[in-house]
């Protein structure tokens, strides 16, 4: 019942937006219809109205501000609050915007020049411009390798295996490449799925590495492979069927995986059972690994007889089949007659739908610090439609229709993330303001996405932002690589970054790609670094070669300075009284003294982190 | 047999209060279908009990846990299990004391303070991998298993469970980390993370700002006047979250004496032996003198991985200069923490802080290997001072070589596996180790210690008084 609500509102708000738009419904919007925007919301309401219960319509009053319906994931987002009686916040500012959209896709906040030049533009379009010229742009190649990184935990040393600093090049490289080409997802991970072939050479082939259990058999790791790619493709936390089937054991947890037993998890991972690994000595004289097919063929075969590692023994099951052969977790489909396993998965794990929802979600999260699905490497196959609830279980999707769409225009548009974050970032609900100014704020409308919630920057941002705010740079310096770094975000994994931006670096969460996630979580050392550290404090002294310098150089007008620093700093101009407040400050002492101050609080501000 | 792992259902009817989350983690939380409430700031223990059945009997006998992980696995057989052979060589100068044989010629002053320490000698881990085994002891699970990717250090649990007993006194963080850490909050609250310290001599460079601390009043109170954000929920709860560790990072940097904690002098620095390793002991020590909220303190020292030249005094980091190491370090804390004073009266602060010594894992025993070292090896040694510790209690004998266990010597009648170390350290420190909290990410329910709800394992409490 209450799905088909939401299909009809959903339908209706898409077709009164593609009728406003004068186009059709999934291109976005043209800004400049004509209409102001409350005419379109009137026009939006009434028509809502038709469907809407009443007790909905008084719950949604008073009415809520009005808002451009971009594409469908405002259909979406917006529908679903309309008919919740929830109230949006106002939309973003340009200065609010700008640093948001810069941050999200590129992990860069703009520089001063750039927030002037946005600011000044009185041109249409000019919201959707940034958006591609952000697209394209050498910070988003390395923010969006930064984010696989995190995915697939590229690490050069992690708990389970060395992948030395050589593979982890290797794998950088490739997912640097890979980015900057803007190959098609689906493509990118069949190559991680199949990577074979010298790990210090072939960056894919590292994917395996990654996954190698030393403590254990074989079966250890084509399990890990099972398991990983499991949650990190097909956001599905197979792990749990990888030591007991699901029956007496995931009621409380998924309730899709209840009736899925281990042996399908071993057939999952008999994907993998043809390859091995072995290692040698490689340059720098790491460990290079070379993933291969199993020289011993009697060995490749994924045989249940293991009472050693890191699992429960693998025994036969009531058949007495004593070798397990590959077939998809999901579909049980199995590898084509001649087709390699690794092939064969990687082609059948991709084209499953459940790749595309997964991936979505992921990066919807990246975006809005919140899944549609949550947890997002848990997705409950039960629950994502009202048809296959059981009692008592909810739909886990927040917005159902939402995801499928979004699902479904990712493989539209040939699985390419700038497009699927494209779409995002022109949504109306993505350009929402941080500020929630209809009333106070209730936590539970989180997850309506009323207000655009603020999230901390990440840890390599937040030494980008202070260098790009400073005008100080700093180095960054790898060991024994090729590789020019010139930005935190482009240290290849969480144990580079050697130099006097680390304890920053650390403190700000970035985790180790291992048993430590990224964190946007604050904590005392974050505030203890900020307030203390030598790389933000020496970098706000009136010494030359400083963005403080630099302007009271320019300028010794007290407006103008703490326009210059508000603007470098919080990429927007100061409130009228910030402005006073800071004026008066600066003219009560020394102004060179006092304009390091002003730039000292203006980093400490939780604005400057929180975006 | 059918394992049930899980305390909360899939309809979310099971209540409990978190503790200080995250919205996102509440949202992960109601992601899962179970129902969560951060708004509590401490987590509810009768509730926690309502769902995990009634706490077992605990110790209650310390205030703190100075925790000394030997990075590298120490050669149990030559140290706290001496076994003599042909390959013992002379200067080990093994030398009985009561009926423990103990390698005088490496830990000359230890011996000294054998009377305060209690010594487990059917320890046994269960991975010979380094960073698995490192972990596995600091996390009480396998790495590798379900909450493994997620748990937060023994440290951590520390830290929020004593988070209800704080005072107004109480400002550092309940969790520190001297020269690493193998983990660190896990999925806890970020306020529980390690607070991560590197010791030197002047004391901790963030706790004081460059330009001084009057500069640092007057930017602090522009930073007030124009941080509208402040005390307003506009920039939402990470935001508000984040202002509060500002202000606790204010305090500690206000708050006299804060520094001295982290410094020390030095003819401190001498007596505990002049390395980095007595440089954290100085440092644990003045942290649970001071009283400030800091309970779970780990001081690391690496370097006992001994496969070759375990006996070559000439090697760099031979047995002996590890063994110094330590011996420089740990009697000087023992009798600084017995001769000051403890919180209660008539207590001393060694009374009142459990100190752990072990390694991840042991090493093999005999003869030596080719390369004139020790291998890994699961059997190990643990030892304990303090916290209600009785001094002087051994637990478990092993065979003559030190490999299997003759005589296991305590209640558990097996092996003591790290999950029991952990139990020790919770119930000594009056944390009940069988809780299992529903919060967890997967939300198949977050044991402090596996299995030990089953009785599976459980505290050492032979080791008490």
């Amino acid at each position: 019942m209450r799905q088909g609500r939401i299909l009809a509102v959903g339908a209706i708000s898409l077709a009164l937006a593609a009728e406003i738009a004068g186009q059709s419904a999934n291109c976005s919007f043209n800004p400049d219809s004509g209409l102001s925007p409350r005419e379109i919301w009137s026009r939006l309401s009434s028509q809502a109205d038709l469907v809407a219960p009443l007790a909905r319509r008084r719950a949604a009053q008073p009415r809520p501000e009005p808002v451009v319906l971009r594409n469908f994931v405002d259909t979406e987002i917006f529908g679903k609050m309309e008919r919740d009686g929830i109230r949006w916040t106002v939309p973003s500012s340009d200065e609010e915007f700008l640093r948001r959209v810069s941050l999200d896709l590129t992990g860069q906040i703009p520089t001063a020049e750039k927030v002037k030049q946005f600011l000044a533009d009185t041109s249409a379009g000019k919201r959707d411009r940034l958006i591609d010229e952000l697209l394209a742009s050498e910070e988003f190649v390395d923010r969006w390798t930064l984010w696989l990184g995190d995915h697939v935990q590229m690490v050069q040393i992690s708990d389970n295996v060395p992948m030395g600093r050589s593979g982890r090049d290797a794998y950088y490289t490739w997912m640097r490449d890979s980015f900057r080409a803007a190959r098609p997802y689906d493509q990118m991970v069949r190559e991680l799925i199949t990577g074979r072939g010298l790990s210090h050479t072939s960056g894919p082939a590292n994917y395996w590495v990654r996954q190698i259990q030393t403590n254990g058999p074989l079966h250890d790791t084509w399990d890990n492979l099972s398991a990983r790619t499991g949650d990190m493709f097909l956001g599905l936390p197979l792990e749990c069927v990888s030591c007991h089937s699901g029956l007496g054991h995931l009621e409380a947890v998924n309730t899709g995986l209840v009736p899925r037993t281990r042996t399908e998890f071993w057939k999952n991972a008999a994907f993998f059972a043809t390859d091995a690994h072995r290692f040698q000595e490689g340059a720098n004289l790491e460990i290079e690994w070379l993933v291969e097919p199993n020289r011993q063929p009697a060995r490749a075969q994924y045989s249940l007889n293991t009472t050693s590692g890191n699992k429960t023994p693998r025994q036969p099951g009531s058949d007495g089949k004593n070798v397990v052969d590959p077939a998809f977790f999901l579909s049980g489909e199995q590898p084509r007659e001649g087709e390699g396993r690794r092939e064969a998965y990687a082609r059948i794990l991709t084209a499953h739908p459940q790749f595309a929802r997964a991936t979505v979600n992921y990066i919807w999260r990246q975006i809005f610090g919140l899944g549609i699905v949550e947890p997002a490497d848990s997705f409950d196959l039960l629950r994502q439609d009202t048809a296959t609830l059981v009692p008592g279980a909810t739909l886990q999707p927040t917005h159902p229709e939402l995801l499928t769409k979004l699902a479904n225009h990712f493989v539209a548009n040939g699985y390419n993330i700038r497009t699927l974050l494209r779409t995002i970032v022109q949504s109306s609900a993505y350009q929402l303001s941080s500020y929630y100014t209809p009333g106070p704020w209730n936590e539970l409308w989180t997850p309506y996405y009323a207000r655009h919630y603020p999230r901390r920057m990440l840890a390599e941002s937040v030494i980008d932002a202070i260098i790009r705010v400073t005008g100080v740079n700093t180095q960054f310096q790898v060991a024994n690589s090729n590789l020019t770094i010139t930005r935190a975000m482009q240290l290849q994994d969480p144990t580079e970054g050697r130099g006097s931006f680390r304890p920053l670096l650390d403190a700000f969460g970035r985790g180790d790609r291992d048993s430590t996630a990224r964190s946007r979580d604050g904590s005392i050392v974050q505030a203890l670094v900020m307030l203390n550290d030598p790389f933000v404090t020496t970098r706000i002294r009136a010494t030359s070669g400083t963005n403080v310098d630099r302007i009271l150089r320019t300028s010794q007008v007290p407006a103008t300075i703490v326009e210059e620093l508000y603007i470098a700093t919080l990429s927007r101009r100061p409130s009228t009284a910030e402005r006073v407040a800071a004026v008066a400050y600066l003219q009560s002492g020394d102004l060179a003294r006092r304009t390091e101050d002003l730039q000292y609080a203006l980093l400490n501000r939780l604005q400057f982190l929180y975006n | 047999m059918k394992k049930k792992s899980c305390t909360c259902t899939a309809d979310g009817s099971s209540l409990f209060s978190g503790e200080g989350f995250s919205r996102r983690r509440f949202l992960r939380i109601a992601g899962t279908g179970v129902v969560a409430s951060y708004f509590a700031d401490v987590l509810s223990p009768a509730l926690l009990h309502g769902a995990t059945g009634s706490a077992p009997p605990l110790l209650g006998t310390a205030r703190n846990c100075i925790f000394i992980f030997l990075s590298g696995g120490p050669s149990q057989v030559d140290m706290w299990d001496l076994k003599e052979g042909p390959w013992t060589p002379a200067d080990l100068a093994p030398t009985s004391y009561g009926e423990v044989r103990w390698p005088q010629g490496l830990l000359p002053r230890t011996a000294q303070h054998l009377s305060k320490l209690a010594i487990i000698r059917t320890g046994m881990a269960w991975a010979a991998v380094h960073p698995l085994a490192q972990k596995w002891a600091q996390i009480a699970r396998n790495p590798s298993g379900a909450t493994g990717g997620f748990a937060p250090h023994i440290g951590a649990v520390v830290s929020l469970e004593t988070q209800a007993r704080r005072g107004l006194n109480d400002v550092l963080p309940g969790f520190i980390a001297l020269n690493g850490t193998s983990a660190g909050a896990g999925y806890f609250p970020a306020s529980h993370a390690p607070f991560r310290v590197q010791p030197s001599q002047n004391g901790l460079a963030a706790l004081s700002h460059p330009d001084g601390a009057a500069r640092l009043e007057e930017r602090w109170n522009l930073l007030r006047l124009l941080d509208t954000e402040r005390a307003e929920d506009s920039l939402g709860r990470d935001a508000t979250d984040m202002e509060v560790f500002y202000d606790q990072a204010k305090t500690l940097v206000d708050t006299p004496g804060i520094n001295q904690i982290f410094t020390f002098t030095a003819a401190e620095r001498t007596r505990y032996g002049s390395t980095g390793f007595g440089d954290s002991l100085v440092v644990a020590r003045n942290l649970v003198a001071s009283d400030r909220g800091a309970r779970f303190i780990q001081v690391t020292l690496g370097g006992w991985d001994h496969h070759d030249n375990i006996y070559n005094r000439a090697a760099n980091r031979s047995l002996y200069a590890q063994c110094r190491s330590l011996d420089d370090g740990l009697p000087a804390l023992l009798a600084d923490l017995s001769t000051m004073p403890g919180a209660d009266s008539g207590k001393t602060l060694l009374d009142e802080t459990l100190v752990v010594i072990l390694g991840e894992f042991g090493r093999t025993v005999g003869p030596l290997s080719q390369n004139g070292g020790r291998d890994h090896y699961l059997r190990m040694s643990v030892a304990m001072a303090g916290g209600g510790v009785r001094g002087g209690t051994i637990i478990g004998r092993t065979d003559e070589v030190g490999d299997r266990a003759v005589e296991h010597g305590w209640s558990g009648k097996r092996d003591v596996r790290p999950e029991d170390i952990t139990a020790t350290i919770y119930s000594a420190l009056g944390i009940d180790y069988t809780i299992v909290r529903p919060d967890d990410p997967l939300g198949r329910g977050f044991e402090y210690v596996p299995f030990a709800k089953d009785g599976t394992y459980k505290p050492v409490d032979e080791l008490f008084f």
